[in-house]
């Protein structure tokens, strides 16, 4: 085995797409060392997509790589690193959390998960052999002028198999949709459905799902199995796409991070995770709707979450958790007028001791997650103790003569 | 375990793709081939083609439109 190299970042991006390049963008212009790890193309799913007209800002539609190729750009303006490999694993349960890729060890205090989806396959007979470039594609955009004037077939009936469809009628001469669910059920919207039944290039076969791929070099023959009947039903077509959903990429945090049955993450809405400083953001995460603008609306969250979090480590670090003199937490509300009352009899405890005792405040009006790090369920009115950085005692006796007596037994 | 480079600067596909496929065939497993192109069509199915193969793949931008494409042998 060779020896892996290690770096520093404060926060490793995994995914350049769109939410990923998003949060980077936000990392970068922090001013942190931020590192964005992509394995494919940077800009991620979006770059399939031929045509984005409902992108805010761009009336003029673009394609999918161009609006990409923006937002990279303009995270390399920030400073932000680029590597493009694939990561092997991650061990994120740390405070300096490992992201692994074939050659490198990174480092980093935040981890930022945009890993997205990829097309869901059918899992059909000979489906491996004919995938993307043999017969088998999930980009109607990327290999519809291939297919001018021949015959494809489309196998789903959600949005992205119609308008997909649809797209695909203005080159091919036929194209013929395989649909799971009785005559005239279709998944996707009410208006997309009645053009495509209205659409004369267009058939459909009903209750039917892929049994097997057939063909020599490339796919000649798609042959589908009518759920009913069971009877096998052969379509000779040149390109079968596929538009059956997206799988998350999420296989290397199953073990790590509590996921979906569908194997996306859950996040709270400030994308944090079940991990401190392990942020998610994008088509990794269990949400409604998966578009550029979501993307970046959920990036744009990661991003200013790793920066609120790596400032908090440190301020809770060297300011709470100081090693110098005998500690004095303070927990307190703000709109809790007993536990504000007490502040001036702390401060003066503090004085009285000189240069021995620091006295730190946390308001749990503002946040919890101040309070979490010191494991704690505690309410207003609680003194914390640390000595050497290290927290002692907790008590919610507060008390002047009991809190000078416990101070002195620490000195 | 050695570490091979092959120099594609300059030219255009398919040409890298095939001098790289060529090239890793005579490698043992384990062995590192590094790839250097500066046609971006390369920068594409150079690796692409390297990762469906099941190697360890990295592309590194060297250079304004200039890349390493480093690839690991694995079977």
């Amino acid at each position: 085995m060779r020896e892996k190299t290690r770096e520093r970042y404060d926060v490793v991006i995994i995914g350049g797409g769109a939410s990923g390049l998003t949060a980077a963008i936000y990392c970068g212009r922090a001013r942190l060392n931020t590192l964005v790890i992509e394995k494919a193309l940077i800009g991620g799913l979006a770059t399939y997509t031929n045509e984005i007209g409902n992108f805010p800002g761009f009336p003029d539609s673009l394609t999918g790589l161009e609006l990409m190729n923006k937002f990279h750009q303009q995270a390399k303006n920030f400073g932000v690193n680029f590597k493009l490999t694939d990561v092997k694993s991650v061990r994120m349960e740390n405070e300096i959390k490992e992201v692994e890729t074939f050659r490198n060890i990174f480092e980093c205090k935040v981890v930022i998960i945009a890993s997205g989806g990829r097309p869901r396959t059918t899992g059909a007979v000979n489906e491996e052999k004919f995938l993307f470039d043999k017969g088998i594609s999930f980009c109607a955009t990327c290999d519809a002028a291939a297919n001018t004037d021949k015959t494809v077939m489309v196998i789903g009936s959600g949005d992205a198999a119609i308008e997909e469809g649809m797209f695909l009628t203005k080159f091919a001469k036929k194209v013929i949709v395989s649909v799971i669910h009785d005559t005239g059920k279709m998944d996707c919207n009410e208006i997309a459905k009645a053009q495509a039944l209205a659409n004369p290039k267009m058939e459909f076969k009903w209750n039917t799902v892929v049994n097997s791929f057939e063909g020599e070099e490339r796919l000649e023959k798609v042959i589908l199995k009518n759920l009913k009947t069971g009877a096998l039903d052969t379509v000779i077509a040149d390109t079968c796409f596929e538009f059956i959903g997206y799988l998350p990429n999420s296989e290397i945090f199953k073990d790590q991070l509590k996921l979906t049955k569908q194997g996306y993450i859950t996040t709270d809405e400030k994308m944090r995770t079940d991990i401190p400083g392990v942020f998610a953001c994008g088509d990794i995460r269990e949400k409604e709707l998966k578009q550029v603008a979501t993307a970046v609306g959920d990036g744009s969250i990661a991003g200013v979450g790793a920066e609120k979090y790596i400032a908090e480590s440190e301020m809770f670090r060297n300011q709470i958790m100081q090693k110098e003199k005998i500690g004095m937490i303070y927990i307190y509300s703000a709109i809790d007028a007993p536990s504000r009352e007490l502040m001036p009899m702390l401060q003066e405890i503090e004085k009285e001791f000189e240069d021995k005792v620091k006295l730190n405040f946390i308001d749990i009006y503002k946040g919890r997650s101040l309070c979490d790090r010191l494991d704690c369920t505690a309410s207003p009115m609680t003194i914390f103790y640390t000595k050497d950085g290290v927290v002692i005692d907790g008590s919610m006796d507060c008390s002047k003569p009991a809190i000078v007596e416990k101070l002195k037994s620490l000195i | 375990m050695k570490e091979v480079e092959l120099d594609c600067l300059g030219e255009a596909c398919p040409v890298p793709l095939v001098k790289a496929q060529k090239k890793l065939a005579e490698l043992e497993i384990g062995d590192i081939l590094i790839v250097q192109i500066d046609h971006s069509c390369a920068m594409k199915n150079l690796p692409e083609w390297a990762r469906t193969d099941g190697h360890n793949v990295e592309v590194e931008e060297v250079g304004d439109g200039e890349w390493d494409v480093i690839i690991e042998k694995v079977k």
